[in-house]
């Protein structure tokens, strides 16, 4: 008989939690939700309202105790948090806490008649029945609309319960069989399972064994169209224990050997949970290894193609580099080899002048050894008159050849650039004065006329020592070129703004145009002139060039065969305020 | 007019000699020779010199560069000088230029280069340019004397040996004790470089050295001086005459 007990309480336990689990919770989460709406100030409810839903009591506790602990909040949140607390603490089958939690409710919440069944559930499972059916029958006369989705169902399986356990079977088969008319009409059959099991049980505690033993074999009957294990094990085992009570052993063996089953299978259930967590663990492990030894490989593999790209950017810089480097070598070699032409030319050149140069002084020192013979010769017969047209022979021979030998050192010192040069202003008519005082005797003995006509009051920028070189060659140019009794002018245009303009004029034997253009091109090849006996190296022409350009100055020069040349150097004016 | 004393420092005798012979040509007179830095230092201070040709290098050495250096920091002491060199080294020629005025002949020279350095070089000294090279003037005003160019060569005149000046348009007259001469030089020139203590102006066209004055005489308008010399006397410069010889 005991056994039966316990059975029947255990399945009331089940049926109590399915029908909060399923039925209680919609009309409050409708009004939680709501109410946490109105309350976003309130993020500790809110959090707290978020766990109740998701049945985690222990974080519900705290949120809840939280929003509590603040000083100032309408009663309502109030109420809810102590219901928050209270439903967990009952979930938890903490009743003490709960009753308490929920006693703080005021009456007027709109949940109340649900305080008032969950104090009545725990009051039955304190085992304080008569408590329990004051709160149940409250309910009980309830108009049906106050409900709030509590089943009046379980209201009266409930009061059927309590009178079951305090021995008035009169009344407890009276709810117990109301509250199964109700369940038919619900068709619920996990419901009925345990629905006929009470009645049953019910009968049988008083003996009604005719009853009961309908009920057991529905409430069997049904179980075996039910899952749930606990159900069938429950039904089969009520079933042993009537069949052995009626000593039908053999039946009650096979009931018994049917609740092993269905034990063994809840077990076995339990175990096959149990394995397929465990191998849903181990397939987790098993795949994160995967994962990682996936993640170490893309890692090895990021680092490989980095250290290639790497090493890829490094031998690209080098090539780079490399093709710098040559490129700026073969230009080095162009510039080189560019330097080493010029350089020879410059030496082939340098060669010419030198040859050229000694030439022409051995000519002269030749002739002059010769008129010295002559002299010597003509002094021991004391021809007096030929001494003199010898002596004014060498006098010549000596100032050529001196000319030349200075404009070879002016040359060189030009070449070397270490020749004092300082622009300075120089009159020009006073430079040329004192020029031409040294050819004043050449002139007469080619009975030339001279003509300077330069104004006194034209001023030049130059260096002097430059000009007075210019100057030389020029005149000693006009002078060698010019026939018997010719004429020599110079003279000055002051039509640009910039240059004075310095003309050269001579009645001479002139040039053509090759030589010319010859003598005026930028070259630094000397050239030979066709008048052998006359001409000179082209030094002095090369040499005024390059001074007339160090003098910022410019070269010109017009010349007619047979007519006579003009020479133009152009030279910086002296401004008149610098 | 006296010619003008030319020192002459110069260590080879032929090309002293040389130079000598063109200086003396041209009526300049060579007051000494040296051949060396101390002997052209005692002649210089010793003797009165207007212009010193010197030559760089004296017995291998730049001495003569040194002796430049030398007179031109001795303030009253300086001359005009002439720089004669053979080299156009430029380390020598940028230490020459330091020694203002810097003027300088380059070996071998003709005469009329070397007359043209010695007239330059006075110019430059006396920082009145262009005035022997132009074709206005024809003098130098220096401390004591007129340089003035007479043909290719300068000739010199004691300052206070001037009796008085006449100005006609761009000439000035100069009369002194012994001569008359007629010199090129513009009449603001000489009032701003004459001693203005010493000459001053009795007319729009003359001006007199006060101290060669021997008698003024007002009602004729006239101002005698030494020599028997007379010169007019305006109205518009008689008061200041009159103030400066009474308060004598």
């Amino acid at each position: 008989m005991k056994a039966v007990f316990r059975i029947v309480i255990f399945s009331f336990l089940c049926y109590c939690q399915l029908a909060l689990g399923q039925q209680n919770y919609s009309p409050f989460e409708k009004e939680i939700i709501a109410k946490s709406k109105n309350s976003i100030a309130n993020p500790d409810f809110t959090k707290a309202q978020y766990f109740f839903l998701q049945k985690e009591w222990d974080s519900c506790f705290v949120y809840a105790m939280r929003q509590l602990s603040v000083d100032k909040q309408s009663e309502d949140i109030k109420n809810f948090c102590h219901f928050f607390r209270g439903f967990g603490f009952k979930e938890k089958k903490l009743f003490k806490e709960s009753k308490k939690e929920f006693l703080h409710i005021t009456n007027n919440f709109q949940f109340h008649n649900h305080i008032q069944m969950f104090l009545g559930e725990i009051a039955l499972e304190e085992k304080r029945f008569t408590d329990a059916i004051n709160y149940f029958t409250e309910i009980e006369q309830l108009h049906p609309d106050k409900l709030l989705g509590i089943k009046k169902s379980s209201v009266k399986h409930n009061l059927g319960l309590c009178y079951l356990h305090l021995g008035k079977y009169d009344k407890a088969e009276h709810y117990l069989l109301e509250e199964l008319k109700l369940e038919e009409a619900q068709n619920d059959t996990s419901v009925l399972v345990g629905s006929y099991g009470d009645i049953a049980t019910l009968y049988y505690d008083q003996y009604k064994d005719n009853l009961a033993i309908p009920y057991f074999e529905k409430a069997y009957q049904l179980s075996k169209k039910v899952t749930n294990y606990q159900l069938k094990q429950n039904a089969a085992l009520n079933m042993a224990v009537v069949e052995e009570n009626r000593k039908d052993y053999a039946k009650a063996l096979t009931y018994r050997k049917e609740y092993e089953q269905w034990k063994d299978s809840l077990n076995d259930q339990n175990k096959v949970w149990e394995v397929a967590e465990l191998e849903k663990q181990f397939t987790v492990k098993q795949k994160q290894k995967e994962v990682s030894l996936l993640k170490a490989e893309n890692k090895i593999k990021i680092a490989e193609r980095n250290g290639l790209l790497y090493s890829a950017i490094v031998l690209f810089v080098l090539l780079g580099t490399a093709v710098y480097f040559y490129s700026e070598k073969t230009k080095k070699n162009k510039i080189i080899l560019a330097q080493k032409e010029a350089l020879s030319e410059l030496n082939t050149t340098k060669d010419k002048l030198f040859s050229i140069v000694s030439h022409d002084l051995r000519s002269a020192v030749n002739a002059m050894k010769i008129s010295n013979a002559k002299l010597l010769e003509n002094l021991a017969v004391k021809n007096l008159d030929e001494l003199d047209s010898l002596l004014q022979r060498n006098s010549a021979i000596a100032n050529g050849t001196y000319n030349l030998l200075d404009n070879l050192l002016h040359w060189a010192l030009l070449q070397t650039k270490q020749a004092y040069f300082e622009i300075t202003a120089i009159r020009l008519y006073h430079c040329v004065e004192q020029m031409i005082y040294n050819y004043r005797p050449l002139m007469l003995e080619k009975n030339l006329v001279f003509e300077n006509t330069i104004s006194k009051n034209d001023i030049v920028c130059a260096d002097q020592e430059s000009l007075k070189i210019i100057l030389r060659n020029f005149i000693d140019n006009a002078i060698k070129f010019s026939k018997e009794n010719g004429i020599i002018k110079m003279y000055t245009q002051n039509t640009d703004e910039k240059y004075c303009t310095l003309l050269i004029e001579d009645n001479g034997i002139g040039m053509n145009t090759a030589l010319q253009t010859a003598l005026l091109k930028e070259t630094r090849l000397l050239s030979k002139t066709d008048n052998e006996a006359i001409s000179g190296t082209g030094l002095g022409m090369q040499l005024c060039k390059s001074l007339i350009q160090k003098n910022e100055g410019k070269l010109d020069l017009k010349s007619e065969i047979g007519k006579g040349t003009k020479i133009i150097v152009s030279l910086i004016k002296k401004q008149p305020n610098g | 007019m006296d010619n003008v004393n030319i020192l002459i420092i110069e260590d080879t005798p032929a090309e002293s000699e040389a130079l000598i012979k063109v200086l003396k040509a041209h009526n300049y007179t060579i007051i000494g020779v040296a051949a060396n830095h101390k002997d052209a230092l005692t002649l210089f201070y010793n003797t009165k010199v207007d212009i010193v040709i010197i030559d760089i290098f004296l017995n291998g050495l730049p001495d003569g560069l040194a002796f430049a250096e030398n007179i031109s920091i001795v303030p009253n002491a300086a001359k005009p000088f002439v720089f004669l060199t053979s080299s156009t080294d430029r380390q020598i020629f940028e230490r020459a230029k330091l020694t203002n005025p810097f003027s300088y002949l380059m070996k071998p020279f003709n005469e009329l280069e070397l007359l043209y350095a010695l007239e330059l070089a006075v110019e430059k000294f006396y920082n009145q340019n262009d005035v022997f090279l132009g074709e206005e003037e024809n003098t130098i005003i220096s401390q004591d004397y007129l340089f003035i160019k007479k043909g290719k060569s300068l000739k010199k005149v004691e300052i206070s040996d001037i009796i008085y000046i006449e100005v006609e348009e761009k000439y000035c007259s100069i009369i002194t004790e012994t001569e008359k001469f007629v010199i090129l030089i513009s009449l603001t020139k000489i009032l701003e470089l004459f001693d203005s203590h010493i000459f001053c102006r009795t007319h729009r066209n003359f001006i007199v050295n006060t101290k060669k004055i021997t008698e003024i005489i007002p009602i004729d308008n006239l101002v005698l001086l030494k020599g028997d010399h007379k010169v007019i006397l305006s109205d518009k410069y008689k008061d200041s005459i009159m103030q400066r010889y009474i308060l004598k």
